[in-house]
């Protein structure tokens, strides 16, 4: 669990007064893992023709990804200070014309991922090995276009296709996703699981993948904690997208020991 | 009466179109919504690998079309209209819209072409929402070499291209030289009345000026394909001259042509202006495309008439 980019978030959000922490702690180690040590790309050229591509399908959980991105040097710490503001290139949702390194401009679930599906299939035309990866959110499993997309890229046998599952059972609450395993792998995905969170299973099951041209797309189910790191963030209540205070920043920042 | 006897259809136009253009450049890619899947085998079979009967799945279709334009590739993607514009059309509007990317929206089913299938099947408020969409173009060929010619023209220009293709045709031959994206053509000149007609209502406004010119009212017929961007220059020239104007478009009557004649022509003194549409309703009935036609006034005879109307009408200052 990534401590640092913990409050990186928790800090950019509340200075910017807009943003999910607990969505964003659920999925920053995922992120951290892909770009620091699986994804192929180039912080200097975030359009590299052979870059692997990754899409935060659960738009979101953008500050996770802006930490990160920030981290690896496709943007800068202004960047971060200027989230949310008129002059600033970061939003609430990432947008792929201002943010260097956002493959996709996402906020409306059930997007991004249908994007990456189609990254995949043209990839795949050209006969380019380019990896794909996105990660989708189990609310956004609500999303019927997110089923559509399972029955195609199943259909079409997009191997090079990978799609994480955020799988910090928020939804469960609403409407339920629950048997995510038995759901994706009766679409025809192959499925595999890791801890959200601890860094080294995320990086042994990503390379577990097989990333063929033809073969089945993979789904990793990654168990997480939705507000992951601070007792008073963890769970599903009004903490969602809620600004913390600076009395409840300074908990926030205690309970990472920072 | 439409008729779209004697001429290959505009489906069939579209399919060989895939063929020509695809054999020359291998970034074109068609997903379909099974629809005209046997007419584009040809397409499958001369470009391997680059046609996709997706599936009944069309937001994912569409939305997927996203990530093919994302990698370089010119993506058609082709299905009913409202299955596209209506059902997909939150797709359209944020992937590529809003992510400035290019996409070739190919449909059939215009506005009641499936007059016997009723409501589910029709589409008639499509350029009202596309024109929504920064970035979106409108094309409305209603003969052959037009939709080969317009698509030629724009399919790798990275913008979102909708082409409406009709079932019926107007029948008449215009150069191909003179069919440019934007542009319209002037298909009879005349200094009394604009009529400005879409798709195969081009016919139904030339038959409309032969019997003006019966009472001896000389109509100029304007022919619209690109209804975005539109050829303001060539409809302000116009109406400058006749003072009359009247559209003619199967399309409901918020956001169709006539609203954007009128915007782009409002401060042009004395003009009077009408529209035959198809109002604001759900066309319900069953039959055919000409009863369709006919209950929404979408005949020369109706035209003729309300042309006349706004001449006779007018005031006579302004006469």
């Amino acid at each position: 669990m990534n401590r640092e980019l913990r409050w990186k978030i928790a800090e950019m959000i509340s200075r910017a007064g807009e943003g999910h922490i607990p969505s964003s702690f659920s999925i920053v180690d995922l992120l951290d893992v892909l770009y620091g040590q699986f994804l192929r790309v180039k912080s200097t050229r975030p359009d590299w023709e052979g870059r692997d591509y990754f899409i935060l399908s659960k738009g979101h959980g953008a500050a996770a990804l802006y930490v990160v991105l920030e981290k690896y040097g496709f943007i800068s710490e202004r960047d971060l200070n200027l989230k949310s503001k008129k002059e600033g290139i970061l939003g609430g949702h990432p947008d792929r014309t201002k943010v260097p390194g956002a493959e996709a401009s996402t906020g409306s679930l059930g997007h991004g991922v249908v994007t990456a599906m189609g990254i995949a299939l043209g990839l795949r035309i050209q006969g380019k090995k380019n990896r794909v990866v996105s990660i989708i959110g189990d609310g956004e499993s609500n999303e019927g276009t997110v089923w559509e997309m399972a029955l195609v890229a199943a259909n079409l046998a997009l191997g090079n296709l990978c799609v994480i599952l955020d799988r910090n059972m928020s939804i469960d609450q609403i409407l339920s996703m629950s048997h995510a395993r038995e759901k994706w792998e009766a679409f025809g995905w192959r499925v595999l699981e890791t801890d959200g969170h601890d860094e080294k299973e995320i990086l042994r099951t990503l390379k577990d993948v097989q990333f063929s041209l033809n073969g089945q797309p993979t789904m990793i189910i990654a168990k997480t904690i939705k507000g992951k790191g601070v007792g008073f963030l963890e769970g599903h209540g009004l903490w969602h997208h809620k600004i913390p205070n600076n009395e409840e920043l300074t908990r926030i920042k205690s309970e990472l020991t920072i | 009466m439409i008729s779209p006897k004697g001429n290959k259809s505009l489906r069939q136009s579209f399919a060989d179109t895939m063929v020509a253009v695809g054999k020359r450049d291998p970034h074109l890619v068609v997903l379909i919504g099974d629809i005209s899947h046997h007419m584009l085998q040809p397409f499958a079979k001369a470009c391997p690998g680059r046609f996709y009967n997706i599936g009944i799945c069309e937001p994912a279709m569409v939305n997927m079309a996203a990530g093919l334009a994302k990698v370089g590739l010119h993506p058609v993607v082709h299905t009913i209209a409202p299955f596209i514009v209506e059902r997909s059309f939150e797709q359209i509007k944020l992937d590529f819209g809003y992510q400035e990317l290019g996409v070739n929206l190919v449909t059939v089913g215009s506005a009641f072409d499936y007059a016997a299938l009723g409501c589910t099947h029709h589409c008639y408020g499509d350029f009202a929402l596309l024109k929504t969409i920064p970035g979106a173009d409108l094309y409305y060929p209603a003969s052959p070499v037009e939709f080969e010619r317009l698509f030629r023209k724009v399919y790798k220009n990275g913008r979102i291209n909708y082409f409406r293709l009709p079932e019926a045709q107007h029948g008449q031959r215009i150069p191909a030289n003179m069919i440019e994206p934007g542009k319209a053509v002037v298909m009879k000149r005349g200094k009394d009345v604009t009529l400005i007609g879409l798709g195969p209502h081009l016919k139904t406004c030339l038959e409309a000026a032969v019997l003006l010119h019966t009472q001896g009212i000389n109509a100029e017929v304007l022919y619209i394909h690109t209804v975005r961007p539109l050829d303001v220059a060539a409809i302000r020239r116009s109406l400058r001259k006749t003072g009359n104007c009247l559209v003619v478009e199967e399309h409901s009557k918020y956001g169709g042509l006539f609203d954007d004649v009128l915007r782009s022509t409002n401060d042009i003194t004395g003009v009077r202006y009408n529209g035959v549409n198809i109002g604001n309703q759900f066309m319900h009935n069953y039959g055919t495309y000409g009863q369709h036609c006919e209950s929404s006034g979408l005949t020369a005879n109706n035209v003729a008439a309300l042309a006349a109307k706004l001449i006779i009408q007018k005031p006579v200052w302004q006469k």
